[in-house]
């Protein structure tokens, strides 16, 4: 005898022509289209674009690849995403780590602070750095009345100061997932190789890190994606000494007005965030 | 079984201590920003040598601070309340939906979040001045608003794949069309859930930096405002702004936490 | 959707809709300038502003700072939102050479009494001004340019300009051009020479507000400022030598309405008049370009001015003309430069 959900399924289906939902998309599709495919694709079109002739040209391609000016800031970016990455990702496993073996109601407590640093605004955290890492600033001060230092020492307005805060603003990215993925470890797992006999030592590095090392290369890699954009901790941070790909697009934009360039860079970003992006979403499916 | 199971050993003291100070750094600005903004200093100060409200008393008193205020409010509002509507029916159409290309329409509505906001900020501004809509506070919804999508389709389509779809095909026998079990049966039950993605898309909203920065024209908003004075001059009435922004950040993280659980108990009373 | 639902929604989006509506409306009898704003815009908005709104109904908004990069990227981007901005005179040089500004009508403004210097076909001259050097108290004083480039002699970071017409001028001279030359033309590679010398130790500001910031912060120890920023200020020295002395102009950007134009030549006008240059005085050092003001002028804060005789002696007045004729090179090669930070 059929259920009633069984009828009712047949009932959809039956009545299920080949675009079934789609009329719920449409609206949010042709916004989406408007506000954002389009533009994007307008910016594809003005790298290309030669402002003389007017007429489609590989030009700016070409300017890009001589001036030396723009290599050096994309390869200053990607030098500084990569110290970052990894920075965090030494910092942040043994957070992750400690935190997923703590008591359940320690593991809430830390997890929501880690959580609540997340929600602030990047504006506020990056400031802050100000506060503690300037010239007159509380670690100087500390560090001078202790009489460590005669004076004041270089911590911001260079790469050390920017990557300091962009480590501060991105650990979260780190610690959430990778904890999580170390939760859904089976710690029967665990239970057996500690049977065995394995010692401390070798579970870790033998059992446990190898069922999270996909989830911490995922991670490492959102992490890289998200240095790889970042505007505003070496803007404010690196007081326009530390120029990083978004920047030099600002400055492109608003102060040179040379929108070819912009729309380069645009374009080069574009393509690299989007292959990282992609072996990121093969390594969360690996770590699931 | 799992409790038992990930029981708490003893951990390696060098192990504790290194997490302790993970967190001591991740929580630093926050602990270093609120007692400053209660600071009588005149300058950045800290220990604070005295507590006072003069900087909150300069930020509600100043009045580029309050236009600034009442811009990102109304834009957050305004971004918040298209997204939901859009997104909401859009997850629907992803969740229940069945036609081609699908998955290629799920990730181009995800795009905003993926795309560095600075790409999204220059394609903005590109357009936006050939269309004579940059710095009008019209183009400032728009980009506000394409960029909360994501997270409102996220939180949307979680919520209606919870909910039991055979209380739909019940509806659907009992003759009922799509729009009607969507507005009468689904989304009645996924009214936290709808809450929690409004306030989460409003947060992001109101935190938001650069493509404000490049598109806002003479619209003044609280981060925009925030960031010209953080790159022009230390003045103590930031911290008492930025701790403003963590309550406020704090208080919505709660809400949607408590909204999500009430979500759930919801979806979990109905079957 | 029930009633009640739907009636909220509709409610809801109507008010929005509303606010929004009203405060376009309410963007009509504006007029959105852009300056350096810090004290002398405080001052200005104090002594000259209030007034404009009380007695014809105009409001500044004020957008800071303001300069020629700025005015060309809003020309480029087709979106006037600022009707005007102010500019040194090489900056005014640059934005007439590339086509960003219209001519003044000085008829419509019908000034009061004004200094001839101050009235230039492209620009309305607001204030005097200097570009000078400044230092934190206690570190060893630069008597030239030559010795504020000094980084051996004369350790410790440097505060410059982020604008060209700002930084070249001293730049050059700290290779060996003398103020006399300078009139006639900065040797760009000289200039470009100097500041590359000492990229390690310069921190860029755009803002007035920052070069005293960023001395009493101890983050630089010399900075290139503007002096109404710095003279007199505690713990900061100061010296008019070899200091730029310099007109601040207002200019029209190329396609403001005949509405903008009117209530922007209304603000020029009331800031010609003597009583409102005074007031401004009492609150920053630069004077208002009125042969009245002498008379009106504190005594006691005289030496402040860049134009008192005695500072007025040891500066130089830049020229307008090569700014104009080398607008594109000068540009092009800033641009380079910024690029290799």
């Amino acid at each position: 005898m059929a259920t009633v959900s069984e009828v009712g399924e047949a009932y959809v289906s039956g009545h299920q022509r080949r675009w079934e939902g789609f009329g719920f998309l449409a609206p949010l599709l042709l916004f989406a289209l408007i506000v954002f495919d389009v533009p994007l694709l307008i910016v594809v079109f003005w790298s290309f674009n030669d402002p003389e002739s007017g007429f489609p040209s590989l030009g700016n391609y070409a300017a890009f690849v001589e001036a030396g000016s723009y290599a050096r800031i994309i390869w200053r970016t990607f030098l500084i995403a990569s110290e970052v990455t990894i920075a965090t990702a030494l910092i942040g496993y043994p957070l992750s780590y400690w935190i997923s073996r703590l008591a359940q109601r320690s593991q809430l407590v830390a997890i929501g602070l880690v959580t609540m640093t997340f929600w602030v605004s990047i504006l506020v955290r990056t400031y802050a750095w100000i506060v503690i890492l300037g010239n007159g600033g509380i670690l100087n001060r500390w560090l001078q009345s202790l009489g460590i230092v005669s004076r004041p020492v270089e911590f911001l307005y260079n790469e050390g100061g920017v990557a300091v805060g962009m480590i501060n603003v991105l650990l979260p990215f780190l610690v959430l997932p990778l904890y999580a993925a170390m939760r859904r470890v089976d710690p029967r797992l665990i239970h057996v190789a500690e049977t065995l006999g394995a010692s401390r030592l070798q579970i870790f590095w033998r059992v446990f890190f190898p069922l999270t090392a996909a989830a911490l290369g995922a991670s490492m890699v959102l992490v890289f994606i998200l240095s790889l954009g970042f505007y505003i901790t070496p803007a404010i941070l690196g007081g326009g000494r530390v120029p990083l790909i978004a920047n030099m697009m600002d400055l492109l934009i608003n102060k040179f007005a040379r929108w070819e360039m912009a729309a380069v860079n645009s374009v080069i970003l574009l393509i690299v965030t989007l292959v990282f992006y992609g072996l990121y979403q093969r390594l969360r499916e690996r770590a699931a | 079984m799992s409790e038992e199971l990930h029981s708490p050993r003893r951990q390696p003291f060098w192990l504790t201590a290194l997490g302790l100070l993970t967190l001591l750094f991740m929580c630093l600005p926050v602990m270093i920003v609120v007692p400053m903004s209660f600071s009588s200093a005149q300058s950045l100060e800290f220990p604070p040598p005295g507590l006072s409200l003069r900087w909150y008393a300069a930020f509600f008193g100043n009045e580029v601070w309050a236009q600034a205020g009442v811009n990102s409010l109304l834009l957050a509002m305004l971004a918040s309340t298209i997204a939901l509507i859009l997104g909401t029916l859009a997850a629907y159409g992803l969740v229940r939906g069945v036609f081609p290309g699908k998955a290629l329409i799920e990730a181009n509505f995800m795009a905003p979040m993926i795309v560095p906001s600075i790409i999204t900020a220059v394609a903005l501004f590109i357009v936006f001045a050939k269309l004579r809509i940059l710095g009008t506070f019209f183009g400032l919804v728009l980009g506000h608003t394409i960029l909360v999508i994501p997270y409102v389709v996220l939180i949307m389509q979680v919520a209606i794949r919870s909910f039991d779809v055979r209380i739909e095909h019940v509806a659907a026998t009992l003759g009922a069309s799509r729009i009607l079990i969507l507005c009468k049966i689904v989304l009645p039950n996924l009214l936290p859930s709808a809450a929690a993605a409004w306030i989460f898309a409003f947060v992001i909203s109101f935190d938001e930096v650069v493509v404000t920065l490049f598109i806002a024209g003479t619209n003044m908003t609280v981060p925009k405002r925030m960031f010209n004075e953080l790159i022009m001059q230390i003045n103590p009435t930031i911290t008492a702004v930025a701790t403003l922004l963590i309550g406020f950040n704090i208080l919505a993280l709660a809400l949607i936490l408590a909204l999500t659980r009430r979500g759930a108990h919801l979806r979990r009373g109905i079957v | 959707m029930p009633k009640a639902r739907l009636f909220g929604l509709t409610a809801v989006s109507a008010a929005a809709l509303m606010a929004f509506a009203i405060s376009a409306f309410a963007q009509v009898k504006e007029l959105h300038v852009m300056h350096a704003g810090g004290q002398w815009g405080d001052a200005v908005a104090k002594c000259v502003d209030a007034d404009l709104l009380k007695e014809k109904d105009i409001k500044i908004v004020v957008e800071t700072p303001g300069g020629y990069a700025k005015l060309a990227a809003q020309a480029k981007s087709g979106a006037i939102n600022n009707v005007s901005t102010d500019g040194s005179t090489s900056e005014l040089s640059r934005m007439a050479a590339e086509g960003l500004i219209e001519e003044i009508d000085w008829a419509a403004i019908d000034p009061k009494p004004m200094f001839d210097e101050a009235k230039n076909k492209y620009g309305f001259g607001s204030s005097y001004y200097s570009t000078i050097m400044a230092w934190r108290k206690g570190v060893p004083a630069p008597s030239n340019w030559v010795e504020f480039f000094d980084t051996e002699k004369f350790p410790g970071k440097r505060a410059l300009p982020d604008y060209p017409d700002y930084v070249l001028p001293f730049a050059a001279m700290a290779d060996g051009m003398t103020p006399e030359e300078i009139s006639k033309g900065i040797d760009l590679d000289r200039a470009f020479k100097t500041l590359r010398r000492v990229k390690k130790d310069s921190i860029w500001w755009q803002a007035g507000a920052q070069p005293p910031q960023l001395l009493k912060d101890n983050e630089a120890q010399y900075a290139i400022s503007w002096s109404g920023r710095v003279v007199g200020q505690e713990g900061v020295e100061t010296s008019f030598n070899q200091g730029m002395l310099d007109v601040s102009w207002f200019v029209v950007a190329k396609g403001a309405t005949d509405e903008q134009k009117k209530m922007l030549y209304q603000w020029f006008h009331d800031q010609t008049i003597p009583e409102k240059q005074a007031c401004v005085a009492q609150y920053i050092s630069y004077p208002g370009p009125s042969p009245e003001l002498e008379k009106l002028l504190p005594k006691d804060k005289l030496d402040q001015f860049p134009t008192y005789s005695e500072n007025k002696k040891v500066q130089w007045l830049p020229n307008g003309d090569w700014w104009f004729k080398n607008a594109a090179e000068i540009e092009k090669r800033w641009n380079e430069f910024k690029l290799e930070q």
